[in-house]
């Protein structure tokens, strides 16, 4: 029966599971310092200087996996940041963004708090949309419109970053002169067709300020007996119907005169600058003037706002 | 005339059962790849049942088991068991139908390495091991089963190129 290679085979392999069943109970039924456990204990002993000198001779390999693998986690990491670093620049933009519009928007409210506009005073904040393409005419368009209460005529300030000798870049802008529902055009006081009626605040002296070439201010028809120094501040006198008084509009800047003008020339700076004018604020007094019809502009698809940069 | 020296399978097959301790002692065991380390007398068990058919596998897997669980410090008789039954099963499997290709070879130490794990693995729980049966299966079993597969195939082919093996579809499973 034994030379069957098949018996010999089952029988084989039995007395194997036999034998480890056997060294299974009998490891875990010895104590501790029994056989088995002096086995595992011996053989630990002998492999441990083979590990030992093993892991010395590995040592430098390991050490160049390891550099491989931190360089590979370093350039991997230094991906993830720079990712991140880009997220969080864009972020700080906006944010650096946001901040700058909520000063502006600050400005703006601490202006309406000053005691310069008529008791009852409305105001509209609203954002500058667009600009006009050419220096021959100045104005914004703004985002609001009659839907918002905006009508012609109405005076406009605006709040920008105070410039060298400007009080605080709080200032007249313009005035309303097209309004469609949910926009609304500004005519700056920079416009060649403007016309404010301002006085010096300091020696009361009346005039008109008005823009006899692109880019400058001047404050026509002023006597030229009255006083008149640089850096005196021009404001609004309320006549004119449009504007009320005490509008700040700009500084004296030189104070010129003529033989052949019975007007000194008085050129000025506004107070805001009109480049980086970005909100303003509309002014809805109570006695607002009424509008002459036949002078309503409304706007046109051409009028519409075309957003700038 | 000369006869080449010829060296007694068993003699062969305890020197490869050495040098798996050795290397697996200094080497392998220090080279985690997904969280575990290659099992080499799992492998060599089961590459040997492969070549030699089921008393040889068994034997060896017995020995190659024995080798582990004091190499490990487990419980001396439990991967004896564990291995000795692989060797048998993959013996007997390399008997009947033999090894058509060297994925048949990758796909039975897959198995093997699985089933081996996974009765590891149970014991472990039923001996009061703390830890979730499944959380072992998926960062254990699972994980040495493909690793030990991925090392079957390379060490299969340069046992195969040592002339220790027969190449896949040969003359038959065993080691000339």
């Amino acid at each position: 029966m034994l030379r069957d290679p098949d018996v010999r085979r089952r029988l084989l392999f039995g007395a194997l599971i036999v034998t480890s069943l056997v060294l299974l109970t009998a490891f875990f039924r010895e104590p501790a310092t029994g056989a088995l456990h002096g086995l595992q204990r011996g053989t630990l002993g002998y492999l441990t200087p083979l590990q030992s000198t093993a892991t010395r001779a590995i040592e430098p390999f390991q050490e160049g996996y390891r550099w491989a693998d931190d360089l590979l986690e370093a350039h991997s990491r230094n991906e993830d940041l720079q990712s991140e670093l880009e997220g969080l620049r864009g972020r700080v933009v906006q944010l650096e963004e946001a901040d700058q519009e909520n000063q502006r928007l600050k400005e703006l409210l601490d202006f309406r708090e000053a005691p310069i506009f008529p008791a009852g005073s409305e105001f509209v904040v609203a954002r500058v949309i667009g600009r006009s393409p050419t220096r021959w005419q100045e104005w914004v368009h703004i985002d609001k419109g009659s839907a918002d209460g905006l009508k012609l005529n109405q005076p406009v300030v605006g709040a920008t970053n105070a410039t060298g000798d400007s009080l605080s870049g709080k200032g007249l802008v313009g005035k309303v002169v097209g309004v469609s529902d949910h926009a609304a055009q500004i005519q700056l006081i920079t416009d060649p067709e403007s016309s404010v009626a301002a006085l010096i605040q300091q020696s009361r002296a009346r005039g008109i300020v008005v823009v006899p070439e692109a880019g400058r201010l001047v404050m026509d028809y002023v006597e030229r007996d009255q006083r008149v120094e640089a850096k005196q501040i021009v404001e609004t006198s309320g006549f004119g119907e449009v504007y009320p008084k005490g509008i700040p509009v700009g500084v004296v800047q030189t104070v010129g005169e003529e033989d052949v003008n019975v007007y000194k020339q008085i050129e000025i700076r506004p107070f805001v600058d009109f480049g980086v004018l970005e909100e303003v604020m509309v002014v809805i007094s109570p006695a607002v003037p009424k509008a002459d019809e036949s002078q309503m502009k409304t706007l046109t698809p051409a009028d519409e706002p075309v957003a700038t940069p | 005339m000369t006869s080449a020296l010829r060296i007694p399978d068993g003699v062969r097959l305890g020197g490869m059962l050495l040098v798996a301790v050795a290397v697996q002692a200094v080497v392998t065991s220090r080279v985690l790849v997904l969280g575990v380390s290659a099992d080499l007398f799992l492998v060599l068990a089961v590459l040997v049942a492969l070549g030699r058919g089921s008393t040889k596998g068994a034997l060896f897997g017995f020995g190659a088991g024995l080798l582990a669980d004091i190499i490990y410090l487990e419980p001396v008789g439990l991967r004896t068991f564990i291995y000795l039954m692989l060797g048998y099963g993959v013996g007997r499997y390399s008997e009947i139908l033999g090894v058509a290709s060297a994925w048949t070879v990758v796909l039975l130490t897959a198995v093997s390495a699985f089933s081996a794990e996974l009765v590891y693995g149970l014991f472990q729980v039923l001996a009061g091991q703390p830890g979730s049966f499944w959380a072992m299966l998926q960062q254990q079993v699972l994980p040495a089963a493909l690793l030990d597969a991925l090392v079957a195939a390379p060490l299969y082919l340069g046992l195969v190129r040592l002339g220790m093996l027969d190449p896949p579809g040969g003359a038959g499973p065993s080691f000339k």
